[in-house]
């Protein structure tokens, strides 16, 4: 095969795994930022938010030009597809990981209302769940990215569980109401990450097996199941 | 849709002197379906292209051995007319190779041997044919001109059609679009499509696109073997086999 071909196949592999070790950092820093209440790292996730940006840029146009030019075939396609997927992915996650860290600096004076919450919970699941689909990436290790499709729901369920928690509060004292829908919205930008990070893990499995496994449940559930149910 | 089995071929053998091009091959095609043969160069795909209608017998010093089935008919038994073999199946090469003879005459060759005298039944089989092979439109106006006067993608499309003259229930075709520029390319891929809805096709092709756009069916040869025989979009996003990862992704060797 031509050598320019692997070299460019290399070279995407080489930006997407820039662009993993980027978003990872930013989720670690939104997480790090939840559990401790610490703002310090506000002002560089945002910075490291244009060069995860930079990368899901460089990502499309060298997947692009790739499949202009080589038109690959079996596990090369599968990769540069997965790529584009997973790149989506990853740049939705550095995003929500921003939402996060600004709904956080919104909610200084509510920090008991968190640690009562199961918020910390919640981002400790989704944390683990984006870091295990990165590493089921890199290792394509199907057994890890199937366990990170298994426990989205259990963040499906704690968010549920804050939904109802946060929403007794605001009925309970008018006081703390704009600092739970702030709230209300973090708990969905964890539950958005969760999200995020099972389709990864979906990918990979694409990625490995030529399987694809998103919408799985479609001919067992109603498509507003699917989606996840909403907190009532 | 079930697929129903057009050529059935069982243990096939065949050595060039002591030469062996072909090893136990074992393939089911099917009908109404376009297969396409890939492999390196020496992999033995024409060769085995070629067993399926004997052309093979024309080489002085060829053995074969096993059996190729047609409509449940060993191809080799010895009292099969080769003649009407090559009726049934019929061949396009890769180089066009039309007779130094006018369009119409090209087509009406085969149906005359075959018989055939009656002008009308003959203009009928030159029409038919020449729409079968998209070929009509650009040549209705002047038949008598010489097949040779055609361009290259024109001549292999006459050839194509001068093949369905004689009522052929099978294609082989040997890398038919190999000479052409990326139009006539597209428009020969256009009309294995087309074909295929009533002919069976097996094709040889070096160029793993075309054999992934075209083909229902993917066989992978190396060294004389079948190392791997699915579906095309199988062959082409997960096939099982590692040579034929290797192959398809050009990695090989």
């Amino acid at each position: 095969m031509d050598r320019h071909f692997i070299r460019e196949i290399e070279e995407l592999k080489k930006t997407l795994l820039q662009m993993v070790s980027a978003v990872d950092e930013q989720v670690e820093m939104a997480y790090n930022a939840l559990l401790t209440g610490d703002l310090t790292n506000s002002d560089a996730i945002k910075k490291m938010d244009i060069v995860v940006d930079q990368y899901d840029n460089q990502i499309k146009e060298q997947a692009k030009k790739i499949l202009a030019l080589y038109q690959p075939v079996a596990s090369d396609l599968r990769f540069v597809f997965t790529a584009i997927m997973i790149n989506n992915q990853l740049e939705r996650c550095g995003d929500l990981s921003v939402n996060i860290m600004q709904r956080i600096k919104k909610t200084q004076e509510a920090r008991d209302i968190i640690l009562e919450s199961d918020l910390l919970e919640m981002i400790k699941l989704a944390r683990f769940m984006v870091k295990d689909a990165i590493d089921a990436f890199i290792h394509e290790d199907t057994q890890l990215a199937k366990t990170v499709m298994d426990r989205d729901s259990y963040v499906d369920a704690l968010n549920k569980a804050a939904f109802k928690f946060l929403v007794g509060k605001m009925e309970q004292n008018p006081l703390v109401v704009k600092a739970c829908a702030h709230l209300l919205i973090l708990a969905k930008h964890i539950e958005r990450l969760a999200d995020h990070a099972t389709n990864i893990a979906e990918d990979v499995i694409f990625l490995i097996s030529d399987e694809i496994v998103t919408h799985r449940f479609n001919e067992e559930a109603s498509p507003a199941e699917d989606a996840g149910e909403l907190p009532s | 849709m079930e697929n129903t089995i057009k050529i059935s071929v069982n243990d096939l053998n065949l050595f060039y002197g002591k030469k062996q091009a072909l090893i136990d091959i074992n393939i089911d095609i099917f009908e109404k379906n376009a297969t396409a043969l890939i492999g390196p160069s020496g992999c033995g795909k024409s060769t085995f292209l070629r067993s399926i209608n004997r052309m093979n017998e024309l080489i002085s010093n060829v053995t074969t051995t096993g059996e190729v089935l047609i409509g449940g008919k060993n191809i080799f038994d010895a009292g099969v007319d080769v003649v009407t073999l090559r009726k049934k199946v019929g061949m396009i090469f890769q180089k066009s190779n039309p007779f130094p003879k006018s369009i119409f005459d090209n087509i009406a060759f085969g149906p005359r041997v075959n018989g055939i005298k009656d002008k009308k039944t003959l203009d009928e089989i030159v029409e038919r044919t020449l729409r079968q092979a998209a070929l009509w439109d650009e040549v209705k106006d002047d038949l008598q001109k010489s097949g040779l006067s055609l361009s290259g993608g024109q001549q292999q499309r006459l050839c194509i059609a001068r093949a369905l003259a004689v009522d052929p229930e099978i294609l082989l075709m040997d890398e038919p679009a190999s000479a052409l520029d990326p139009i006539s390319t597209a428009k020969i891929e256009e009309l294995i499509f087309e074909l295929k809805k009533n002919y069976s096709i097996v094709i040889v092709t070096h160029n793993m696109q075309q054999a992934a756009r075209v083909s229902d069916f993917t066989a992978f040869f190396y060294m004389g073997e079948l190392i791997e025989y699915n579906e095309t979009k199988r062959i082409f996003t997960n096939p099982l086999k590692k040579q034929t990862e290797d192959y398809v992704t050009g990695r090989f060797g």
